[in-house]
């Protein structure tokens, strides 16, 4: 997903001279031709999050469209004041592509991990919050985005899924399955490559997202008189469904507790149930209860 | 205190005791560095976003009052509507807003903001190859803020020689984590320092308007309540405090006692 998001900023910086990138010492060598090609353009400023998004807020007060990309956990948690100030209040937009969420960085334990990303920035006011699941959801919706005046985060992923998902319009849910069914799995990301794959021979409905902020609610709605699970490797979906009046929510996903083993994405997965196993099991469980009308 | 300056103080003691808001001491710090630098910088009150504008940026936010009397002072706005300040219909807030006055270029507050936003300022400029500078007034205590350093130690690296950084040292550090010698550690970042006292209007005039090849920063000596002796030696109690009418008259009498 980062090899992609190179390409479409190569592409989109032939024809604009105003975009500028922001490392905080990550995929420089990726970004090597950009580089090369845009010397005054390009600048690895190092590791100090605070300063990459209040620098990118000040350019883009000057008229830029700045990528600042560095590690999720470091780029939102630790720098969300900068985020919610120097971007959201003042009104200076710009662009955070972050690498390594949710556990994309499992072998380096909990110190990287970031699963409150969304939910955090989804809450500041003006924020746009994206999470693509598919290179082709990052170069539709960067495409769309990136110039917009407006704070966007894209959650860039090392694991994307490789499922077509039709008509990627920014803010607008897909409906993948439609069966006419009681229970309606809505997720987002990366992880729908599981989510599809437990889901595929159940008769569930199965609703993805690939934009958190705004979150397409009229979709969710008309699935109101479905009892709806959110299943999601991060904070976030769960919450902005929830927020849509008069439905019946239940979450499947985060703990509360740190994961604190190491290893690799599928591991981590796994140890919180998200892998297509623990997935199908949960979803036929709902979905008996369902039936049954246990749940609610 | 050149007459205007002390015109200003007199207008944030007024605005002050009027509104029941107001930081004055930290305001009375700041007033000469201001006035020197609406006297230097390239900017247009009447056209307060002309594109070839310089631009300054207040991150020390809670000295708004001094900012606002100053920028009426130049033109910007009429002094009365400051009269408003801090209430929830004025657009003259505590903190000040971008959005809200004309020609405050970045909205502070939360305290160690605005030289990142500075250094990203300056960094278009020097893509542009525009010669437009920015300057932010930052305080001693906000140098506290690791953030500051941070962008301080971007601004060298980038070799931002069109970022002038005003450090307020008016010992408001000196009630917690103090910062000694200030000069040395700019200087230790990669800065071109110098230092100034910082209620000299002429010094300071001259120092704003040198420009060199490497980011600068002006360590500018000051006190907190300078122009009223029982602000300078009560700086504790009157932090947050707006005049009562008998203090008022005493302050003013404080100001104009002062010769200079």
């Amino acid at each position: 997903m980062r090899k992609q998001f190179k390409n479409t900023v190569m592409d989109l910086a032939a024809d604009d001279d105003n975009i500028v990138m922001i490392l905080g010492d990550v995929s420089v060598y990726l970004f090597g031709e950009f580089k090369e090609k845009y010397p005054d353009r390009f600048y690895n400023m190092g590791i100090c999050e605070n300063t990459l998004i209040s620098v990118g807020a000040g350019l883009s007060s000057q008229g830029f469209s700045p990528f600042v990309h560095t590690i999720a956990p470091f780029v939102t948690e630790r720098s969300y004041e900068q985020i919610k100030l120097d971007m959201c209040y003042n009104q200076f937009g710009g662009n955070i592509a972050s690498c390594g969420a949710s556990f994309d960085y499992a072998w380096d334990g909990a110190t990287h991990h970031s699963y409150t990303d969304l939910a955090i920035l989804r809450l500041l006011p003006g924020m746009e919050v994206i999470q693509p699941g598919s290179n082709k959801e990052v170069d539709v919706l960067i495409r769309s985005q990136y110039d917009n005046g407006n704070a966007t985060y894209f959650r860039l992923s090392d694991h994307p899924h490789n499922i077509d998902v039709p008509d990627i319009e920014f803010g607008k849910a897909a409906v993948l399955q439609d069966r006419d069914s009681n229970l309606t799995v809505m997720t987002a990301g990366p992880i729908l490559g599981n989510v599809l794959e437990a889901c595929k021979e159940l008769d569930v409905n199965l609703v993805y997202f690939h934009t958190i902020k705004p979150i397409d609610a009229e979709t969710i709605a008309s699935f109101k008189h479905t009892n709806i699970l959110v299943i999601h490797d991060a904070f976030g979906l769960y919450e902005a469904v929830c927020e849509v009046p008069e439905l019946s929510v239940s979450f499947h996903g985060m703990p509360d507790r740190f994961c604190d083993r190491y290893g690799t994405l599928p591991g981590t997965r796994k140890e919180i149930g998200l892998d297509v196993e623990s997935l199908h099991k949960t979803i036929q469980k709902k979905l008996d209860g369902v039936c049954c009308g246990l749940s609610g | 205190m050149i007459p205007n300056c002390k015109d200003i103080r007199k207008s944030i003691l007024s605005i002050s005791r009027e509104s029941g808001h107001g930081h004055i001491p930290t305001c009375f710090s700041v007033v000469e560095i201001l006035y020197a630098v609406y006297s230097t910088i390239r900017h247009d009150p009447e056209n307060p976003s002309w594109d070839e504008r310089d631009i300054f940026i207040l991150s020390k936010g809670h000295a708004s009052l001094a900012h606002y009397t100053v920028m009426a002072h130049f033109g910007y706005f009429d002094m009365q509507s400051v009269y408003s300040y801090g209430s929830f219909a004025s657009d003259f807030g505590c903190h000040a807003d971008r959005l809200k006055v004309p020609g405050i270029e970045a909205s502070t507050g939360s305290l160690g903001h605005g030289i990142g936003l500075a250094v990203g300022m300056a960094l278009a400029f020097k893509i542009r190859k525009n010669s437009r500078r920015v300057y932010a007034l930052i305080g001693d205590g906000e140098s506290n803020e690791g953030s500051v350093w941070e962008a301080t130690m971007v601004a060298t690296n980038l070799k931002l020689n069109n970022l002038t950084i005003i450090y307020d040292n008016n010992m408001s550090h000196s009630r917690g984590l103090q910062i000694h010698n200030p000069a040395e550690r700019f200087k230790a970042f990669g800065c071109k320092v110098t230092e100034a006292d910082g209620h000299d209007l002429i010094g300071l005039t001259s120092e704003i308007s040198k420009n060199g090849d490497m980011v600068k920063a002006i360590v500018a000596h000051t006190k907190k309540g300078y122009g009223c002796q029982t602000l300078i030696d009560n700086q504790y109690q009157w932090h947050r405090k707006s005049p009562t009418e008998s203090e008022f008259e005493k302050l003013i009498g404080e100001l104009d006692e002062k010769a200079i």
